[in-house]
Parts: C-alpha cells; structure tokens; sequence
C-alpha cells in the first residue's frame, strides 16, 4: 500500500509534468508563430533593425572661374526633421515641435504650417532645412525624442553677388533654377548612389557596404575671369547710381575665343541671400532684354554699304540741314553737321547721313547684312534664355523701314547681340559664338569642342570698318572712351526708349551704349556698356563711353599691357635695362 | 565493474587535445572579435576620412570667401590706407622683354 507521502508525491510529479508540458507546449507554439507564421514580417523587422540602406546623396559639381577660383560650391548643412512617437496626440506632438520651433527662431507662418502637418498625422515633418552648425548643435544638445538631424548639401557662393546672374541659383533641393545652375542643371547634379548599412543590437553601425555608387557632379570652369568680373561690376554700379538708371549692363568678351570674361548687370542681389520673391531680379538682361540699338547699329548699315560697295570712301553727304524727311517722317541729328565724307557720317554718328547711307544700301541688301550678322537669332550663348530679338521679315518692311533700321531703330537686339557684332569685325569678319563655360572639369579635363564658325563679311570690309570704327573713338562721339597709348575702335548708341503701352518712342527716356574693341597686337578684348533710362546726360558718349573707359583701363592693368606710346615723362620708374626703346 | 585506468601518455594526449580544441576555439572566437573590432574602426576612419574631406572643402570655401576682391579692396582702403596708383606709377616689369 502506498503512503500518504507517495501519493502526494506522485500527484505533485503529474501536477508539475502537466504544467512543465504545458509550458513546452505554450513555447512549441510560439516558436511555430515566430518562426512559421510571422516569419516574414520578423525577418523584415530584424533586417530592418539591423540593415539600413542608405541613399547616398552625389556631391553636385563646384563653378569656378577660369582661373579655378571658386564660385559656387556645395557645403554640407543639417537639416531637422519631426517624427511623431507612438500613441503620441497631436498636442504632445506639437509641443515637442514648438519647443524645436522657438530654438531655431522659426517664423509664426512656418509654425502654424507645421502645426496643420500635425493635425494632418504627417509621419515626416521638416522643421528646418539646412541651417548653420551652430544651431544645429543646439537641437542636438536638447535632446527630444522623435527630433532628428539629417546631413544635406546647401549652395555656397563665397563671391556673394559676383556673377549673380551668370551663375543664377538652386532651389532649396540643390536643383538649378536659373543661369548656368540651371542650364548645366545634369553635369552639376550627379545620379544618386545607395548603400546597405549593418548595425549591432546597439544599433551601432559596424558596416557600410556601397551596392550602387553615386556619381558625383562634374565641375565647371567658366570663362569669367573673377578679378574682370569684379572690375565690371563695381564700374556698372557706380554708373548706375551716378546717372540715376533703371538698370545697366557691362559684357566683356575675348573675340577670338568668344569667352565671356564679365557679364554683370545692375541692380543684382546676393546669391547666399535671395531677395523675395527671388524671380524679381532673376533676368539676366545681358542676354534676355531686347531694345532698339540706335547708333550702335550703324555698323550694321556701314558694313553694308562696305561689303555691297554701295558708297565709295570719298563720297560726302549734305548734313547741313540737320534733318532728314523721309516717307513723311522727320529724323533729327543730334547737331548740324554740315557736309559729311563717308567715314565722317559714322565718326560723327549723323543720322541724316546714315539714312542716306542706308537708302543707297537699299532694304534688300540692309537686310541680308543683318541676318549676316545674327540678328533675329540667338547668339547661342550657354546661358538660359537667351532672346532673339526682333527683325521683321523683307516682306513686312514699310517705306521707312529702311531708314529706321539703318539708324537702329524698329528693330530689337539684345546686349550680346550687339557684342557680337564688334566681336565679328574684331574677327575679321568671322563668327565666333560666345560661350560661358569653358571647360568640364573631370578627371580629364574634357574641353567643350567649338561649333563651327561661320562668315558674315569679308575680311576687307571687316578691315575697313575697323579703321572707320577707330575714327569715332579718335576723334568722333566715342572720344569718351580713349586710353591714351591704346588703339581702341567702337561706336556709341543713344536710343530713345519704346513705350509699349502707346507704341510710340519716348523723346524723354533713352538708352545709352557703348559698344568696343580694345586691341594691342591683336584685338584684346570687346565689350558692351548699356545704361537704361539714365537722368541728366543721358547720351552714349556721356554716360557709357566713360564707364567702358574705366573699365578698359583697369582690365588694361590687370592684364600687364603697356600703352603702346610710351614716352618718358609717363614712365617714371622701370628696372635697368628694361626700359624700351619705343 | 573495473573501471579502466588511462596511462600518462594517454591523460596526456587528451589533455593536450582538449587544449588544442580550446586554443583553437579560443582563436576562431578572438579572430571573429577582432573582425568585428577592425569593422567598428574602418567604419569609423572610413566615416572620419569623409568628414575631413568635406571639412576640407569647407575650409577652401571659406578661405574663398576671406580673399574677395571687395573684401581685400575695402581693408587695401579702411584699414592699410592704400590707394589705386596713378597711371604714371605703374611699372611693366618684364612685359618688354617678353614683347
């Protein structure tokens, strides 16, 4: 007979080897539940934990001058980013936010914006995007859950507002919007790479594998000399202010090359701080204003009578009047002139006597020379959108037609038009598109291969007008811009402004140009200065000559090239036995 | 039952193969460790050697942004008093020579 004892015993084995079944058997089915029914969803939550993979952002590609000074380039910043907690309401969610929000001074607007994300259970919520270090060090000392930082890249311009308008600038996703950023928008950029990330139970990373490597935008190398760029630039805005302009615009240029070596225009603004809205100061109106030209144009008209040898160099013209009739409109010279030669009428820039230029010309032949020399066509510049102008066609020309574009008017150019045009007679009669961007910097330096050139006169006429052109600087409207020592040949522009509105010419608003070649051996560089609505003087020769002089003559230092006539009493000091003997 | 006795040589052997086993053990554990270990450090110089590249840049664009050429005018002008010299106190060195 078994005990007492032995039967407690047994009952206490069968008790304890029930709930020791039991419980094997609650642990079998969690294992099966783990291991069989939530296998996939686990397996992807552990790799989640343990495997991250990562976008690598590429670095987008740097602008620099031609000399490699830096102009644009990518810095890295931080950006703060909001995660909701779990089972968190929105008020907690947003006080979390607020106390972010006060730190980093955000604004009432960009709160309450944040706040509506919120409500609306937004799952990622950017607080601040690329802000100084400083601050960011600040968010990562306070420490709140759910507030996260993520490295990014945010444009940096070193130079401020230099080149404003040839760079142009990015959005807040590092995407170009406008000037080069925006029409090397592809090069800059760069393919985004991704990356697998291992990490500890810590969540320590003990791995990073790259799967696909992100490739990195290619730099830039512009044909803009910065200390040219500079020069351009301070001289423009001085001009600017002085006369009281709406805006202005200087475009220097090499003519062999085509290589823009400033473009600046005034009013500008810093890229690093935009103005609002930023589109308002956007337009680069070196390549995207159109206006009538006025007597710049007239080499148009004198290069036509040149290559259709429609005058001869000894011809005179009757200016005496100081005005012209022509299909019952008057035109005005600026003075009476009196009795003019062929050169004379564009050394003194008469009107009346390049009206009667222009006639001998005859519209045909004017118009071919202009459709020669570009007009009505982009010049092909690499910069984002660049105008054609306005040339009406042959068969919509009217009476007067021939003489109001042989004087520049009823025809529209923009700035860069117009520098080709001297570019063309520096060129002898070639042309050479002008380009911003030199080179695409890469391992290899790849160079941009040229487009092909064209002609649009002869070498002679080129030659002729050339000689003619150095008349007007020697001793005609554009004395204003000599150097003494320097050949320097160009043509002054003052054109009353079109006022779209009542279609008529403004007798009380003008534009003033200036548009010209400075050579030594060989022509060294042109360029075009345009002053819009100036008040007081408001004539080429009085308000754009005096700034390509200031501007020539400053590029003239930089560059080391000596006056041609050196004399003496100029050369005060120069080292033994260096001195020349000219 | 007799249990058997193992001579020297045989204690000997085992304890010589139980070491072996443990010393080989030991190795495949250490060399995983240091695995690990060396992983832990690459990851870090590789992540340090991209911080100081950027840092780098930074530090070029910086200097960049020290050298503009209004900056450098308007300390030539406020601070050193320097003006723009006068057309007749320039000097071409060398330009003759390579003319």
């Amino acid at each position: 007979m078994k005990s007492y004892h032995q039967k407690k015993t047994k009952k206490r084995t069968y008790f304890l080897a029930f709930f020791f079944i039991l419980w094997l058997g609650v642990l079998a089915l969690r294992l099966v539940q783990l291991q069989v029914i939530d296998h996939v969803k686990l397996k992807a939550e552990a790799i989640q934990q343990n495997q991250k993979i990562q976008k690598i952002e590429p670095k987008r590609g740097s602008i620099f001058d031609r000399n490699m000074t830096i102009l644009a380039r990518s810095v890295p910043r931080y950006s703060v980013f909001f995660h909701p907690l779990e089972n968190e309401s929105h008020s907690e969610q947003w006080s979390r936010a607020k106390k972010i929000g006060q730190t980093l001074r955000l604004s009432s607007s960009k709160l309450s914006t944040i706040r509506a994300k919120i409500n609306k259970d937004d799952n990622f919520i950017w607080l601040a995007r690329k802000i100084e270090e400083q601050k960011a060090t600040q968010v990562l000392n306070m420490n709140i859950n759910g507030i996260f930082l993520m490295e990014e890249n945010k444009r940096f311009y070193p130079q401020g507002n230099r080149a404003a308008h040839v760079l142009g600038r990015v959005d807040i996703d590092e995407i170009g919007v406008s000037g080069i950023e925006y029409k090397y928008n592809t090069i800059l950029q760069g393919i985004e790479g991704e990356g697998l990330i291992l990490r500890d139970a810590k969540r320590r990373r003990y791995s990073f594998e790259t799967l696909k490597p992100p490739v990195d935008g290619k730099d830039l190398v512009l044909t803009l000399d910065e200390t040219i760029q500079y020069i351009a630039e301070k001289e423009l805005k001085n001009a600017v202010l002085q006369s009281q302009a709406e805006w202005g615009t200087v475009i220097i240029s090499e003519p062999s090359t085509g290589d823009i070596l400033a473009l600046a225009n005034y009013p500008t603004y810093d890229l690093n701080h935009l103005p609002n809205p930023p589109t308002r100061l956007d337009r680069n109106k070196a390549v995207h204003h159109t206006y009538d030209p006025g007597s710049t144009f007239k080499i148009i008209t004198l290069s036509a009578a040149l290559e259709n040898k429609s005058v001869g160099f000894e011809e005179t013209f009757d200016c005496t009047q100081g005005y012209v009739v022509y299909a019952g409109n008057t035109f005005w010279d600026h003075e009476r002139l009196g009795i003019l030669s062929f050169p004379e009428v564009f050394i003194h820039s008469s009107n009346v006597g390049t009206i009667f230029i222009g006639q001998r010309v005859g519209d045909e032949n004017l118009c071919r020379t202009i459709k020669q020399f570009g007009f009505g066509q982009r010049t092909g510049i690499d910069l984002p959108a660049e105008e054609r102008g306005l040339l009406n066609p042959l068969e919509r020309w009217t009476k007067i037609s021939v003489a109001s574009h042989s004087i520049g008017y009823e025809i529209s150019v923009t700035p860069i038009q117009m520098l080709q045009t001297l570019n063309i007679i520096a060129n002898q009669g070639v042309i050479v598109p002008p380009r911003a961007v030199k080179k695409i910097h890469d391992t290899e330096m790849e160079a941009l291969s040229p487009l092909p050139y064209k002609k649009a006169i002869s070498e002679e006429t080129a030659a002729n007008v050339r000689n003619i052109l150095l008349g007007v600087v020697a001793s005609g409207t554009g004395v204003t811009a000599q150097i003494p020592g320097y050949a320097i040949y160009g043509k002054t522009g003052t054109a009353q402004k079109y006022d779209r509105k009542t279609k008529q010419y403004l007798t009380t608003a003008h534009i003033a140009s200036f548009a010209g070649v400075v050579e030594n051996d060989r022509p060294l560089f042109s360029m075009i200065v345009v002053i819009d609505d100036p008040k007081g003087h408001y004539y080429g020769s009085q308000v754009a000559a005096p700034v390509f002089r200031e501007i020539a003559k400053k590029i003239l230092r930089y560059l080391c090239v000596p006056p041609a006539k050196k004399s003496l009493d100029t050369l005060i000091a120069s080292k033994a036995g260096k001195q020349s003997n000219e | 039952m007799v249990r058997k006795k193992f001579g020297k040589k045989e204690i000997f052997i085992g304890i010589a193969c139980t070491l072996f086993a443990l010393l080989m053990l030991s190795l495949y554990v250490w060399h995983q460790t240091e695995s690990v270990s060396l992983g832990y450090d690459s990851a870090e110089l590789e992540y340090r050697v991209i911080q100081l590249e950027k840092e780098v840049e930074k530090l070029e664009t910086v200097k960049s942004s020290l050298l503009t050429l209004d900056r450098v005018e308007n300390i030539a002008r406020d601070k050193l008093k320097l003006s723009e010299p006068e057309e007749e106190q320039i000097v071409y060195e060398d330009i003759e020579k390579e003319r």
